[in-house]
C-alpha cells in the first residue's frame, strides 16, 4: 500500500514494504527503513532504527487526515493526501479560492473586531480581522492585496480552530 | 481562627491554595464560572458555588457575587490568589465591612502601593533606592524637558496608574520628548482613567529581581531572599531561579534590608514582593511591590523551606511569624517554568483545547502545580497558564540539569505547549553561564525557536508514523463494519424485535 504525504512544503511518496507482527519495511522517497515499531501509549510510537531509540508522539488535527507528529526536538505538520483529499482540496479551491487567500482562525476564540466590509479593497499586510483567546488578542492580516468577496463570522461570535472566516480575492 | 476558606480564584494558584488549607485541616469553598464546572479547583473544594457567565467580568471579577458566596456557604475568609480581585483595595475594605478575613494585606498598602507615584514619594521618604526620575507626576512640557536635561536620555515615560506596559514610551532621543509625552497621556488616559504621567532613567540591560516579604500584624516584617525573573518575553516571565546568579553575598543582604524597609513605610503585613530592577554594576532600585502571593512564590517555599499560604493564613488569623530573619538560610537552587498553552513556532499563539494526554514528570526534586488533566478543555476565556514546574537541585547546575530531565520527561497533547521553547532556553549556554538580563529572549530568540538540526530521518520517521496511524484506522473502521446509521428508521427496528421476539 503507498500513499502520499505532505509534510511541511515537502510531499514524500510512503509505502509499507513488509509487516510482520512490530518489524515493518518502508520505502519512503526511494529510503528503506527496516523498523520496530510500537505503540507504547495512546499516540506514542517507541521506534527502534538501526539500534537507535526514537519516541515520536502523533496528534490527530482538527481535520480528518491531519496530524501533527512531534519528535524529541522537532514538531511537524503532515496530511494524508489520498484521493478524497485530492477531491476536497479542488472542490475548497473552487469555493473558496486559493488557500492563501483564505483568512482561517488557527485557534478557538472569539471574533473581537473585523475592520473591513465586503467589497472593500485591502492591502497586503492589513489587518482584516482581530481574534481574542486567553487575554491575547491576535491580529490577522491579509497576504496580498485584494477585495474582500466573504465574511463569514461578525463581531462577537466564537470561532472553532481552522474555521473560514474571511475571503480576499 | 479562621474556620472555612473561599478562594475567589481558578487554575493552578486555587489548587494550590486548596492543598495548604487541607493540610491545616480547613474546609475550603471554590467559585465558578460557566466555563470551569469541570475544572479542578471545583472538583478538589469541599464546597463550590456558581458565580455566573464565563467572561471573567461578568464573575471572578464580581465582588458583589464573591461576597455573596462566602456568606451563603459561612465561609469567614476570602483568599483571592493572584490577578483577579488580589490587588483591588475596594475589595479588601468590602471584606472588611462586611466581617469576613481578607487574606493579605491592608487596604491602605494595597492603595499606597498600586499607584506608582504615591509609592515613589513613599519609597524615597523610606530611604529605598528608587530609579532616578520624577518624584511626582509632570505638569508642565518644560518640567519634562528640564528634568530629561537633568538625568540624560534614555529615559522611561510611565502613567501613574500603570501596568502591562500600557502608557509606557522609551525616549531615546531629547527631540522625541514632547511626542511621547503627549502619546503617554492620552494612552493612560484611555487604559486607566487618569493621565498622570511621571519620568524615570532607563536601564539598560537590567535585570529583574524581587523580593519576597512577609510580615505579621504585630510589626514583623521579613524579607525570604531574592528570585531573578530576568527571563521574560513581553513583560511576561517565563523562567524564575533562586538565588540570583548575579547578586553577591553583600549586595543580596543590603537589597533584603531595603526590601524590609519598603514593606515597613506601608506597615505592610501579609505576603508581598518588593520588585527591583538591577544594571550589571549591581546599582539597584525600587521598581513596585505586589500585594499578593506571587505566581512564582514555589521557588521560594522549596529554597527557603516555608509554606508561604500557611503563612499568610497564620498572619490573617492574627498569629506572629515563627521565625526571624536569622533563621532563614536559602538551601540548594531552585529553577521555575511557566508551562503556557501556546504555540512558540507561530509567534507564541494562544492554543486553547482539550488536554487528550498528559504525563507529568516526577522524581527526586520535582514540584508540578498545575490544573489540567486528561480530557479537560482549557477555556479560551482565562490565562494561557496551563503549570508550573519547579525543580530543586543541591547547585544550579544541578537544578539545571533537573530541569532539562524534567521537562523531558512533561508530554502534553492536545494544545500547542512552551515546552519544548523552555527547554531550549535550558540548552542555552548564556542561560547555562547565569549571564542574562531582560533582553535574554530577543537576543537568542532565534536560537530558541529553530528547531535542532535533524537529518531526514526525523521527517521521514514523521511520515511513516503518520502513514501508520492512518492505515491502523483504516484497518480499525473496516474491521467494525458498517455502524448503524442514526438516521434508521424506528419503525423499522421495532419492526426487527418484534420478529425476535416472535421466534
Amino acid at each position: 500500500m503507498a500513499l502520499e504525504v505532505r509534510i511541511g512544503k515537502r510531499l514524500a511518496k510512503v509505502q509499507l514494504l513488509n509487516r510482520e507482527g512490530d518489524r515493518m519495511k518502508f520505502e519512503v522517497d526511494g529510503r528503506t527503513y527496516d523498523l520496530d515499531m510500537v505503540e507504547v501509549e495512546p499516540g506514542i510510537w517507541s521506534i527502534l532504527y538501526r539500534g537507535k531509540s526514537f519516541n515520536l508522539e502523533i496528534i490527530p488535527g482538527s481535520k480528518p487526515k491531519n496530524y501533527t507528529v512531534n519528535t524529541l526536538f522537532q514538531s511537524y505538520e503532515a496530511d494524508i493526501v489520498d484521493a478524497e483529499a485530492k477531491y476536497m482540496e479542488a472542490r475548497d479551491k473552487a469555493a473558496f479560492g486559493e488557500a492563501s487567500n483564505r483568512i482561517l482562525s488557527p485557534m478557538p476564540g472569539k471574533v473581537v473586531r473585523i475592520p473591513v466590509a465586503i467589497g472593500q479593497e485591502v492591502k497586503a499586510g492589513e489587518t482584516v480581522i482581530i481574534v481574542s483567546a486567553m487575554k491575547m488578542e491576535s491580529e490577522f492580516k491579509a497576504a496580498a492585496d485584494g477585495v474582500v468577496r466573504e465574511i463569514f463570522v461578525k463581531e462577537g461570535d466564537t470561532v472553532d480552530g481552522n474555521q473560514v472566516l474571511i475571503v480576499i480575492e | 481562627m479562621i474556620r472555612k476558606v473561599l478562594v475567589a480564584n481558578r487554575g493552578e494558584i486555587a489548587v494550590r491554595v486548596m492543598r495548604s488549607c487541607r493540610e491545616l485541616g480547613i474546609p475550603t469553598v471554590a467559585v465558578y464560572s460557566e466555563a470551569d464546572r469541570k475544572a479542578m479547583h471545583v472538583r478538589y473544594a469541599d464546597e463550590a458555588v456558581f458565580i455566573g457567565p464565563s467572561p471573567s467580568q461578568e464573575s471572578y471579577l464580581v465582588i458583589d457575587k464573591i461576597i455573596a458566596a462566602a456568606k451563603q456557604t459561612g465561609a469567614d475568609a476570602i483568599h483571592p490568589g493572584y490577578g483577579f480581585l488580589s490587588e483591588n483595595a475596594g475589595f479588601a475594605q468590602r471584606c472588611a465591612d462586611e466581617g469576613i478575613i481578607f487574606i493579605g494585606p491592608s487596604p491602605y498598602a494595597i492603595n499606597t502601593m498600586g499607584d506608582k507615584i504615591t509609592a515613589r514619594k513613599t519609597m524615597i521618604a523610606a530611604g529605598v533606592p528608587v530609579v532616578p526620575g520624577t518624584e511626582s507626576a509632570i505638569t508642565s512640557d518644560e518640567e519634562a524637558l528640564a528634568i530629561i536635561e537633568r538625568i540624560g536620555v534614555p529615559v522611561m515615560i510611565k502613567a501613574s496608574a500603570g501596568g502591562g506596559g500600557k502608557g509606557m514610551r522609551l525616549v531615546k532621543d531629547p527631540k522625541d520628548v514632547l511626542s511621547s509625552l503627549r502619546a503617554a497621556r492620552s494612552e493612560a488616559r484611555a487604559a486607566f482613567g487618569d493621565d498622570a504621567v511621571y519620568i524615570e532613567k532607563y536601564i539598560n540591560s537590567p535585570h529583574h529581581i524581587e523580593y519576597q516579604i512577609l510580615g505579621d500584624q504585630h510589626g514583623n516584617i521579613v524579607h525570604l531572599f531574592e528570585r531573578e525573573c530576568s527571563v521574560q518575553r513581553r513583560h511576561q516571565k517565563v523562567v524564575e531561579e533562586t538565588p540570583s546568579p548575579l547578586l553577591t553575598p553583600e549586595v543580596r543582604a543590603e537589597m533584603g534590608r531595603h526590601a524590609v524597609a519598603a514593606a515597613a513605610a506601608v506597615n505592610y503585613y501579609g505576603a508581598g514582593t518588593i520588585e527591583f530592577i538591577v544594571d550589571e554594576q549591581l546599582n539597584y532600585y525600587f521598581l513596585e511591590m505586589n500585594t499578593r502571593l506571587q505566581v512564582e512564590h514555589p521557588i521560594t517555599e522549596r529554597v527557603v523551606g516555608v509554606d508561604l499560604v500557611k503563612q499568610q493564613i497564620n498572619i490573617a488569623n492574627g498569629g506572629k511569624l515563627p521565625f526571624r530573619q536569622d533563621d532563614l538560610v536559602q538551601r540548594g537552587h531552585a529553577i521555575e517554568c511557566r508551562i503556557y498553552a501556546e504555540d512558540p513556532d507561530r509567534n507564541f499563539m494562544p492554543s486553547p483545547g482539550v488536554i487528550r494526554h498528559i504525563t507529568e514528570p516526577l522524581g527526586l526534586g520535582v514540584r508540578h502545580d498545575g490544573y489540567v488533566y486528561e480530557g479537560y478543555e482549557i477555556p479560551m476565556y482565562y490565562d494561557p497558564m496551563i503549570s508550573k514546574l519547579v525543580v530543586w537541585g543541591s547547585d544550579r547546575d544541578d537544578a539545571i540539569r533537573r530541569m532539562r530531565r524534567a521537562l523531558y520527561e512533561y508530554k502534553i497533547t492536545g494544545v500547542k505547549t512552551s515546552i519544548k521553547f523552555l527547554e531550549r532556553i535550558m540548552e542555552n549556554k548564556a542561560f547555562a553561564e547565569g549571564s542574562y538580563n531582560t533582553h535574554f529572549i530577543e537576543e537568542h530568540l532565534e536560537e530558541l525557536t529553530t528547531s535542532r538540526e535533524c537529518d531526514r530521518t526525523c521527517e521521514d520517521l514523521a511520515v511513516i508514523t503518520a502513514f501508520l496511524d492512518h492505515t491502523n484506522r483504516l484497518a480499525a473502521a473496516s474491521v467494525k463494519g458498517p455502524e448503524a446509521s442514526p438516521k434508521d428508521s424506528p419503525w423499522k427496528s421495532f419492526g426487527r424485535r418484534n420478529s425476535i421476539n416472535r421466534l
